[in-house]
């Protein structure tokens, strides 16, 4: 198993639960989405896993994190990032002050220097875009732009298993798309394991294995992408397959109880 | 002009310290957003400390010696004071400081005892005639020092793969976590760099003018020429070190007669009158704002 959550709670502030027992795995050279609405948990989980809960207030009150069968629930980020998790978190985490060289440098930092700069050319090659502009200030890059920016960074790091928070966040459904291709085309190269966080279901679930459905710091629903597609529930509330009218909301709200 | 050159190479010398101390201070306030009001207690022990040294080693040695000391000065008091504090609301760090420079100024008195002292032997003559006019071996030291060690920093932190991790920390420390970037060791190593180089302020200011309580007065300037240069910039910090040096001479040589006490003042007139015509200082930087 290269990640597994077991029954995590995760409170803010002693008192906020995000994360009311959620338990998910991710395989090798697996890409697993994990969809929800805004404020279901899902950016925790993120946090959690990449050991960066302290600085947000948070901590795990119980369950656990391992990766690679290693016991991981209160590790550091540097060392999780060293046993080979990577976790880009939502809201665009670059340096903006930094050219995307800088960028690139900073996210190497546990490269040697040849190894930094045959990476670094990887990724140029990967995105043309990014070479042109690359003793530009970050902060000025477009939002795709600065979308392939972290990912390169992200792949510096040297990653066996990539955890990426809304990537689509604030991108043009073109631009959504071409990341999604990326995402996939750069996990398939590179034997990674994926853990997509998204918000945007359809996008996601064109390029993931498995599906888990966060609501309110508990998962809903668990299953293969084809069978997220097939579930009415997911595909109406998560997909927006059809419309949904106030009495249907609340027939939902009432099943989802049980679940 | 004969007349002048001695007061601008005064002000040289003077600025070059200034420079040092200001680049110490704003390399911390850059990396961590921590105003380190104990920066010129920093510059106080480190005098005293070359002033230990010196009683038992030539006073080049015991200047080099002082060095490490307080690297690892630096280290712990980023260690003692200032990472417990990290996360909480930076007012509560700032507070720390002032506690740690009022706990070193008496700490300091303690150890030494309060009177004025001089340090034991002397740095090697390297004044020289120019023109008309010497140049005492004071300045050249200073600028000697003061200068590469500047400037080598600037361009470590402009184009070092440390100097990129320190600036990718110092704007986005979470983001620089989730790389895996071993943050605390690296600010650490900041406050270890910024007591170094004020250590070498004091113990040059030292050399010239004993070693005493007055220095702390000295690290007062700190304020103002990091504020000229901007805040977050470490090369404004060193260029604004020497302007005011030069003015303050400058000010001692054709204001003082007419306005008795000014040259105090100085420093604190020329800041606000820069920050009307540029808010973020000479050299700060500009803010990205990108909706």
């Amino acid at each position: 198993m290269i990640l597994s959550v077991e029954n995590l709670k995760v409170v803010y502030r002693g008192v906020i639960l995000a994360l009311d027992g959620v338990s998910l795995e991710v395989r090798e050279g697996e890409a697993v989405a994990l969809l929800g609405p805004n404020g279901a948990g899902k950016s925790s989980l993120v946090r959690a896993v990449a050991g960066l809960l302290p600085k947000f207030e948070g901590r795990v009150l119980d369950g656990h994190v391992r990766l690679f069968g290693q016991e991981a629930t209160h590790l550091d980020p540097v060392r999780i990032t060293g046993l080979g998790l990577t976790a880009v978190l939502e809201g665009r985490p670059l340096f903006r002050y930094l050219t995307p060289v800088e960028n690139l440098v900073a996210a190497g930092h546990r490269l040697s220097s040849r190894e930094l700069k045959e990476g670094m050319e990887e990724v140029f090659a990967r995105f043309p875009r990014l070479y042109e502009r690359r003793h530009e200030q970050a902060g000025y890059l477009s939002g795709g732009e600065q979308q392939m920016l972290l990912l390169g960074m992200a792949l510096l790091t040297r990653p066996k298993v990539l955890v990426v928070d809304e990537p689509s966040l604030g991108l043009a459904p073109k631009l959504v798309e071409e990341v999604m291709r990326t995402l996939d085309a750069l996990r398939k190269e590179k034997g990674l394991s994926l853990l997509l966080v998204e918000q945007n279901a359809r996008a996601a679930l064109a390029i993931v294995d498995r599906v888990y459905v966060l609501e309110r710091g508990r998962v809903v629903f668990e299953g293969d992408a084809q069978a997220a597609q097939e579930d009415q529930d997911v595909m109406e509330f998560y997909l927006g397959k059809e419309e949904v009218g106030f009495r249907q909301a609340k027939r939902y709200r009432r099943r989802k109880r049980w679940v | 002009m004969s007349d002048l050159l001695p007061y601008l190479i005064g002000g040289l010398a003077n600025g070059a310290l200034y420079g040092l101390l200001a680049l110490g201070f704003v390399l911390v306030y850059r990396a961590t957003s921590v105003v380190n009001f104990a920066i010129g207690e920093f510059l106080l022990v480190g005098a005293y400390l070359t002033y230990t040294f010196a009683l038992f080693l030539p006073l080049p040695l015991a200047m080099l010696a002082a060095l490490p000391m307080a690297f690892l000065f630096g280290l712990l008091v980023e260690r003692g004071f200032v990472r417990p504090l990290l996360g909480r609301n930076v007012v509560a760090v700032i507070m720390a400081t002032i506690g740690l420079a009022a706990a070193l100024d008496g700490g300091v008195q303690l150890l030494w005892g309060p009177d004025l002292k001089y340090l034991q032997g002397e740095l090697p003559q390297l004044g020289f005639q120019l023109g008309d006019t010497f140049v005492p071996s004071r300045a050249v030291w200073n600028l000697l020092l003061a200068l590469p060690l500047g400037l080598g920093l600037l361009w470590l932190l402009r184009k070092s793969r440390y100097g990129v991790l320190v600036r990718a920390i110092s704007e986005r420390e979470v983001a620089a976590l989730a790389l895996g970037i071993p943050t605390a060791r690296i600010l650490a190593g900041v406050w270890g760099i910024s007591a170094l180089l004020a250590t070498l302020a004091g113990a040059l200011l030292a050399v010239a003018s004993g070693v005493g309580h007055n220095l702390v007065f000295f690290g007062l300037k700190v304020f103002p020429v990091a504020i000229l240069g901007g805040l977050d910039s470490v090369g404004g910090a060193l260029l604004a070190g020497f302007l005011l040096g030069v003015l303050e001479a400058l000010s001692g040589r054709y204001l003082e007669p007419i306005l008795p006490g000014f040259t105090e003042a100085l420093p604190f007139v020329v800041v606000l009158l820069v920050l009307m015509v540029r808010p973020y200082g000479l050299l700060g930087e500009r803010q990205i704002e990108r909706v």
